[in-house]
């Protein structure tokens, strides 16, 4: 038998969800085949095979959540069971010492597993009534479960159905707000962009994220990275927006790459293949990772004004809402112009309010240019 | 703590630039390929010599050298006044020791075989076990006794049992053993230093089977703990003495397999160290206990009660013991079916990562 184990897809995700299995029990497999398919919280990732071999055994169904290390599959081996070597006091074996290094005691830092406070009885009692104990937060002390929360979780999925698990990119959005809300001391800012000067077909996404740019190079401490345990921040050469895309499955926010230095073009290529790989859920990874400042562009759908929610570690996130004519003041005249309504949000703990204002002056000049 | 002891030749070597050509104190101290058997050997040479109240006594120890030459070159270091052959009497051996304990010598005594000690327990038990609490400190007894013990070595009847649950029992006895040439040298050193008494068996299966480079720098190793041999992340095995290569073996093939196992050498069976033991099982939820001894009434039970009261909520599967049958230790012919062995083990670790 060899086990293999969910792997590292990179950027600290503990976990996936099995999407599907491309082979069963009984096949045979050459080294890089594809394995499973498994929904990170970013991103559909294909898990090839790590050896050629036949397969014994799969772990888990799909739609089931498997943790960083937990065993996927596990191969045939054709290995014959060592048996004990007993004979007269054996003498110095020749193989090299395997035991000159141990520890006194315990490992230091020793990794903590998050278990299940629960008794082996509640457990029981939880698979008599069929309740996920995963699912059962505890009431006893330090968040043991007891009857009573087994059985209450119980009625209420009798009298109200069952719960549905938050899973892959809804899960991430849910956790990356929590942290967001707990952590970052978000100010908004609120104006409109006067787009008098617009041609008819004007590409808005297209304006937006050059106006971003211009508002970087005015201001360049909002495209940063902060890290707040340490207290230092990072002011980032080049300007990677994530782009907040809204799909059936969820909120999506492929990066688009080095956004100054990229024609208009090749910026518009860019965003429709991350619109349909995004739409697809099959984003390659390196997209889906750091991004300096983000922009959602809700504008598409509805809503004016909005308080867009910063992603740690960035500092800035711009949103912008419909754009609708409005009667403006033009030099003392009323006048009817396309009118775009911008939302900034930073984070106060490294943006000063006049940086931020600085910011959105330059995002309209450019905008309104 | 991560305790190397090869690293004293390669510290020798670094120092040993042209800027100093003198010898450094490192290099001063002796560095030996050496044998279970032999570690305990020169722990006793070590400590005789650099402690003038160690003497050593028992059959055919000191002319002979002990029958399996532990107690080699002693007495013509020495002399025969500290290191002494007795009569073919383990009561008078015992007594002797616990005499020569409480009035200011330490007493290494040697039982040729575990199984000839039945008669030496009346004076460790009723005496050397008890004298620190019925003298109300006034007295205490800083005596060792050696006993090579196990099976494996197709010995005679009375020659291979493991009765170290019996000792574990006696409150006021500590009981060491060890499961390697390098840790025998520590342990020995701090049982014959530790100011009461210590039973300190020898797993005569591995005396010869593994060669180790020790440093003669008369480090010794505490007695109050467990060693952590491999870090695991799925399943806690928990052995001591010879069986401790059969578990090396084990951890290894499921190691090939994707599955870590954290390898405790419990070392010190009595009294117990469970605060490594509990640590390591909070973090595996899985444990697995690997003895020679029968399993009832096994120094295994005993950890496995102990799991049961403070583990509970740690663990995923049962806490298995793999241990020998309860039945009299077999001749030597039938002592493979009786040792447990790898498969045992593997099989043991199977079932509970099995479990869920």
């Amino acid at each position: 038998m060899k086990f293999f184990k969910l792997p590292d897809l990179g950027e600290g995700l503990q976990e996936a969800e099995i999407i599907e299995w491309n082979v069963a029990a009984g096949d045979t497999v050459s080294t890089d085949q594809l394995l499973v398919t498994v929904e990170t919280a970013k991103a559909i990732v294909e898990i090839p095979s790590p050896q050629a071999g036949m397969i014994a055994a799969t772990f888990g169904q799909s739609g089931d959540i498997v943790h960083l290390g937990e065993p996927l599959l596990e191969f045939v081996s054709d290995e014959a069971d060592n048996a004990t070597v007993v004979g007269e006091l054996q003498t110095v074996s020749p193989q090299p010492d395997a035991d000159e290094h141990f520890i006194i005691g315990s490992p230091k830092a020793p990794s903590q597993h998050q278990a299940i406070r629960a008794t082996p009885a509640i457990r029981a009692l939880a698979e008599r009534l069929k309740v996920d104990i995963s699912k059962v937060s505890g009431s006893g002390k330090q968040g043991l479960i007891k009857v009573e929360d087994v059985e209450r979780v119980a009625r209420l999925e009798s009298e109200k159905g069952p719960s549905t698990p938050l899973k892959g990119v809804r899960r991430f959005m849910s956790l990356a707000m929590s942290q967001s809300h707990a952590q970052v001391v978000a100010v908004t800012i609120n104006d409109d962009a006067r787009l008098g000067n617009w041609a008819k077909k004007e590409d808005a996404t297209l304006r937006l994220l050059r106006a971003i740019v211009a508002a970087c190079q005015a201001e360049p401490l909002l495209n940063s990275w902060f890290d707040a345990e340490a207290m230092t921040y990072r002011s980032l050469a080049t300007i990677d927006v994530g782009m907040a895309v809204d799909t059936p499955g969820g909120l999506f926010v492929p990066v688009l790459r080095d956004v100054a230095k990229r024609s208009d073009k090749d910026l518009r290529s860019g965003l429709n293949r991350l619109k349909k790989d995004a739409l697809k859920r099959r984003i390659p990874v390196n997209e889906m990772q750091k991004p300096t400042i983000t922009l959602s562009n809700f504008g598409t759908i509805a809503g004016r004004y909005a308080n867009p929610v910063i992603v740690l570690p960035t500092v800035a996130i711009l949103a912008a809402g419909v754009i609708r004519d409005e009667v403006c003041a033009v030099k003392g005249k009323a006048k009817v112009l396309p009118v775009m309504p911008l939302s900034l949000s930073f984070d106060h703990r490294l943006i000063t309010g006049g940086e931020a204002a600085r910011f959105m002056a330059a995002l309209k000049d450019s905008l309104e240019g | 703590m991560n305790v190397s002891f090869s690293t004293t030749d390669g510290l020798a070597t670094d120092s040993a630039t042209a800027l100093d050509e003198r010898p450094s104190a490192e290099m001063q101290i002796e560095s030996k390929e050496c044998v279970l058997v032999e570690a305990i050997n020169m722990a006793l040479h070590y400590e005789m010599a650099h402690d003038a109240s160690v003497v050593v006594l028992g059959e055919d120890v000191a002319t002979n050298g002990g029958v399996f030459r532990a107690t080699l070159d002693l007495k013509q270091a020495f002399g025969a006044e500290r290191v002494r052959d007795t009569p073919l009497a383990e009561g008078l051996i015992a007594g002797l020791s616990v005499g020569m304990a409480t009035q200011g010598l330490k007493p290494v005594a040697e039982i040729q075989f575990m199984g000839f000690m039945f008669a030496a327990l009346e004076q460790l038990i009723c005496h050397a076990a008890r004298m620190r609490n019925r003298t109300r400190g006034r007295l205490t007894c800083p005596l060792v006794v050696r006993m090579p013990f196990g099976g494996g070595i197709h010995a005679p009847e009375h020659h291979s049992e493991s009765t170290e649950a019996l000792l574990a029992h006696i409150p006021g006895l500590r009981v060491v053993i060890p499961s390697s040439a390098t840790r025998a040298y520590g342990l020995l050193l701090g049982a014959i230093r530790d100011p009461d008494p210590v039973i300190f068996l020898e797993p005569k299966r591995i005396y010869r089977a593994q060669a180790q480079s020790i440093c003669n720098d008369g480090q010794a190793l505490p007695l109050d703990t467990c060693f952590t041999l491999r870090e695991g992340e799925d399943v806690t095995l928990i052995s001591w003495g010879a069986l401790i290569s059969e578990c090396t073996q084990v951890v290894e093939q499921w190691h090939e397999q994707g599955i870590s196992v954290e390898l405790i050498d419990v070392a010190t069976v009595s009294p117990l160290d469970m605060a490594t033991i509990l640590q390591s099982v909070a973090k595996t939820g899985r444990c697995v206990i690997a003895h020679e001894a029968p399993k009832t009434g096994g120094i295994g039970g005993e950890i496995a009660a102990q799991l049961a009261e403070h583990a509970l909520l740690d663990l995923k599967a049962p806490v298995l013991r793999v241990g020998g049958y309860d039945t009299v230790m077999p001749y030597a012919k039938k002592e493979a079916l009786y040792l447990p062995g790898v498969a045992e083990i593997s099989n043991a670790i199977e079932q509970v990562l099995a479990f869920g």
